[in-house]
């Protein structure tokens, strides 16, 4: 793959690019609008700005690939410092008799800086789908709401909630329609539908795996092992919840860009619950047993 | 000197010498020939109260749905072609979710209302390619009813793009008679309770046939759950037995 | 119908002669900016030095808050001129919000909205480090922080820009209070406490920040509008 891509020349990936662009149906770009878009003035400037209110529309850098096109501009010496974008993560979520349990962290880190302790890793997508956020935050939280509005435009046409499968497959095509475009995505979409509970692992790649057990991020290794050796389908609601937030919790303690809190969800018939949400450090008492040095205070 | 009017009711583009646009008239009285819609707005929600015509003892009567979702704090009755309101309510679903996607709340009512007005009036104008053609103005008049922190609002829009806010107001082929019993009954004080009442007995008097559970929906919107309630059977049932003969 | 509200479109492809230079489209111009917010205030700081990318000061009077509303202003550091291209485009979009709608945007539908605009430029995006901070409807003080294309989450402080990694810490211990012993547990800084505190921080990272210096805009926000003062900062 990767050798397929640097032996095609700038022209042949723009003429590529341009064909892809045709035969797409989820992005359709329109090329009568380039002239108008060349030295624009103020008013059109205003007009356009509103008229791309409605749609979702991304400029493009000039004269070179969108994947590329960032490492480029921070590799020279006068570069500036380079943009971080919020990353993390541990999360994971397994299928079991009782429903689905979907448990993550919440630090979001930029480079080997703490950006935050308090990230909602859970996306709320609809009252009854949940995704989680892996990968860049951004991406992440702006694809998983925009498919939180196509789900409530499916319900209100269709007068019945999407299926889990249905809504992965959405995302699905809508990320591997930029591929190329440089995002980074690792979610899992669950839920519970007609067919029951439901679990889908969607990445910026354009994969879409059905699944029992999935695990992503940074600290997912860590999270396999306690979730692969703890997990049973006929747990109880509470010990498959208590599995998700040990698994989630051990890999916080190894993996240094996973931290923060704990937030445990449960998807059961009649929609999303949340559950719990620990101190990684009230964990770490609880589990080891260790008493406070000093009485901890923390809160965020 | 002046043509005939049939010379100047063809297009939708041509103002006759009097300065009438028929074929907009003519859509207007498209909707007289709809099934009655009523709406009122009280100080605690609106309501609103459309007659089902069953044409047919064969016809299954859930099939037609005269009140629909446009989003959790709004609603709309429609009277007169029906089916021209789809196109109407698909729109006004689409802006109100970009208008969450865009700002996270939810859209103002008379925004939403004037959203669906720019669409009414698209006719006859020319499209850029890709933009749906759109021939004639739509044979169908809307109540929008909805809370939003301006309250409870209805709102009544019409094929000409006009739209107009209302305490109480009736719409399709009952509409007149409709509109002066809730001239003389309306009263600001109403509760919900005795604003659905007033809502069905109105509308029970303009219908040729009597009120039962399978030809008319009812429908709720309340200033305190800001959420919209369309009545199933059982909760239909319990309120027409209030009404008493 | 389905299909027509699914179509994405991008921007064209504008056609640039290929160029032989390198592509530099971005400078640091530097700064640093920091919000505290409480139940009824909000408090944002800004130093107002614009260096140019390395060692020099291009001047000292540039400044970094905005106000948009009368309940909420943005604070970006990072480089200039994507700033004005930002808030330019928020700008209209206030402005067409307002006759739209008849209402002023509240500060929670400018936080999304700042969001969704940075990631309209997810593949070239703005050099730009946001804070939004303001009073919401029901007059309680909220922070938003941002990073350059859109993540964003609601804070009770935070800062962006140079000073940064600087000031947060300092942030997360007088006003978090994270990781204290505190008895009753941690009581909130009054609006006055919150003030001294954020000027601290301020002055702090100018003493220890090289982009970080000459003057700070101080903000206050709350119920009653949006009051700027001038506060000096070491010049050197």
């Amino acid at each position: 793959m990767m050798c397929e891509e640097a032996m095609i020349d700038r022209d042949d990936y723009a003429k590529r690019v341009r064909k892809e662009r045709k035969n797409r149906i989820m992005i359709e770009i329109n090329f009568d609008k380039i002239s108008s878009s060349i030295d624009s003035n103020h008013e059109e400037d205003i007009t356009r700005d509103l008229k791309y209110l409605s749609t979702t529309h991304f400029e493009l850098p000039p004269n070179s690939k969108p994947g590329e096109f960032l490492d480029q501009v921070w590799d020279h010496p006068n570069a500036p410092k380079p943009i971080e974008m919020a990353h993390g993560t541990t999360t994971l979520a397994f299928v079991f008799n009782g429903g689905v349990i979907v448990a993550v962290d919440s630090k979001s880190t930029q480079g080997s800086y703490v950006a935050s302790r308090t990230v909602k890793k859970v996306i709320e997508i609809t009252p009854n789908l949940l995704g989680t956020m892996a990968g860049g935050a951004a991406d992440c939280s702006f694809w998983e709401r925009e498919l939180g509005r196509r789900c409530r435009l499916y319900e209100l046409r269709n007068k019945e909630l999407i299926s889990v499968a249905a809504a992965s497959k959405i995302l699905a095509n809508i990320v591997y329609s930029y591929k190329g475009y440089g995002l980074s995505m690792g979610t899992m979409i669950t839920g519970w539908d007609k067919t029951g509970p439901c679990l889908y692992y969607v990445d910026n790649d354009g994969t879409r795996l059905k699944g029992q057990r999935f695990s992503v991020g940074s600290g997912s290794t860590y999270a396999y092992g306690v979730l692969d050796s703890g997990y049973k389908p006929d747990l109880t609601d509470q010990e498959a919840q208590e599995l998700g937030r040990r698994a989630v919790y051990h890999a916080t303690h190894r993996d240094a860009m996973s931290g923060g809190f704990i937030n445990v969800y449960h998807v059961k018939e009649t929609g999303w619950v949340k559950i719990s949400s620990d101190d990684c450090f009230k964990l770490y008492q609880k589990y080891y047993n260790v008493k406070p040095i000093n009485d901890n205070n923390n809160n965020a | 000197m002046f043509l005939t009017r049939s010379e100047y009711d063809r297009g939708v583009n041509t103002f006759s010498p009097e300065g009438r646009l028929f074929q907009v008239e003519y859509a207007l009285e498209a909707i007289k020939l709809g099934s009655t819609s009523i709406g009122i707005q009280c100080e605690e929600g609106v309501v609103l109260v459309v007659e089902k015509r069953l044409t047919s003892t064969l016809l299954e009567p859930s099939s037609i749905q005269k009140v629909v979702e446009i989003d959790y704090h709004l609603i709309c009755a429609m009277s007169g072609l029906t089916a021209d309101s789809r196109t109407i309510i698909d729109h006004a679903r689409i802006e109100t979710q970009n208008h969450r996607f865009n700002y996270d709340e939810p859209m103002g009512i008379e925004s939403t209302v004037q959203s669906i007005c720019d669409l009414a009036l698209r006719f006859g104008e020319n499209r850029k390619d890709g933009e749906e053609r759109m021939s004639r103005p739509f044979g169908v008049a809307l109540l929008i009813a909805g809370v939003d922190e301006r309250g409870p609002q209805l709102y009544h829009s019409d094929p000409s793009g006009t739209f107009t806010q209302y305490h109480a107001k009736a719409i399709g082929a009952g509409s007149e008679g409709a509109q002066t019993t809730l001239q003389e009954k309306y009263s600001k004080t109403l509760s919900l309770q005795e604003t659905i009442q007033l809502a069905l007995t109105t509308l029970k008097q303009v219908m040729e046939e009597a009120v039962t559970t399978t030809n008319v929906e009812l429908a709720v919107i309340s200033k305190k759950e800001k959420k919209y309630k369309i009545y199933n059977k059982e909760e239909l049932e319990a309120v027409i037995a209030t009404l008493g003969q | 119908m389905m299909m027509d509200d699914l179509k994405l479109t991008a921007l064209p492809e504008k056609e640039v002669p290929i160029s032989h230079h390198r592509f530099e489209p971005y400078v640091d111009n530097g700064g640093t900016v920091l919000a505290v917010a409480g139940s009824n205030y909000c408090i944002v700081a800004g130093d107002t030095r614009m260096s140019d990318g390395g060692y020099g000061i291009q001047t000292r009077h540039y400044t970094k808050v905005f106000k948009l509303t009368d309940k909420c202003v943005i604070a970006t550091s990072g480089m200039q001129a994507d700033t004005i291209a930002l808030r330019k485009r928020l700008d209209t979009q206030l402005r067409q919000y307002e006759r739209d709608h008849g209402k002023s945007m509240s500060t929670p539908a400018i936080a999304q909205f700042l969001s969704n605009t940075l990631y309209h430029k997810r593949f070239f995006p703005f050099y730009t480090f946001n804070l939004v901070a303001g009073v919401d409807e029901d007059g309680i003080g909220c922070v938003w922080t941002y990073d350059a294309v859109g993540s964003h989450e609601r804070v009770r402080f935070s800062s962006q820009g140079s000073g940064n990694q600087l000031i947060q810490p300092l942030l997360d211990n007088q006003v978090g209070k994270f990781n204290q012993q505190i008895v009753d547990g941690p009581r909130e800084l009054s609006a006055e406490q919150a003030l001294s505190l954020v000027k601290d921080a301020i002055t702090s990272a100018g003493e220890r920040d090289i982009y970080t210096g000459d003057f700070a805009d101080i903000v206050t926000i709350d119920q009653k509008g949006v009051h700027f003062e001038k506060f000096d900062l070491k010049l050197d």
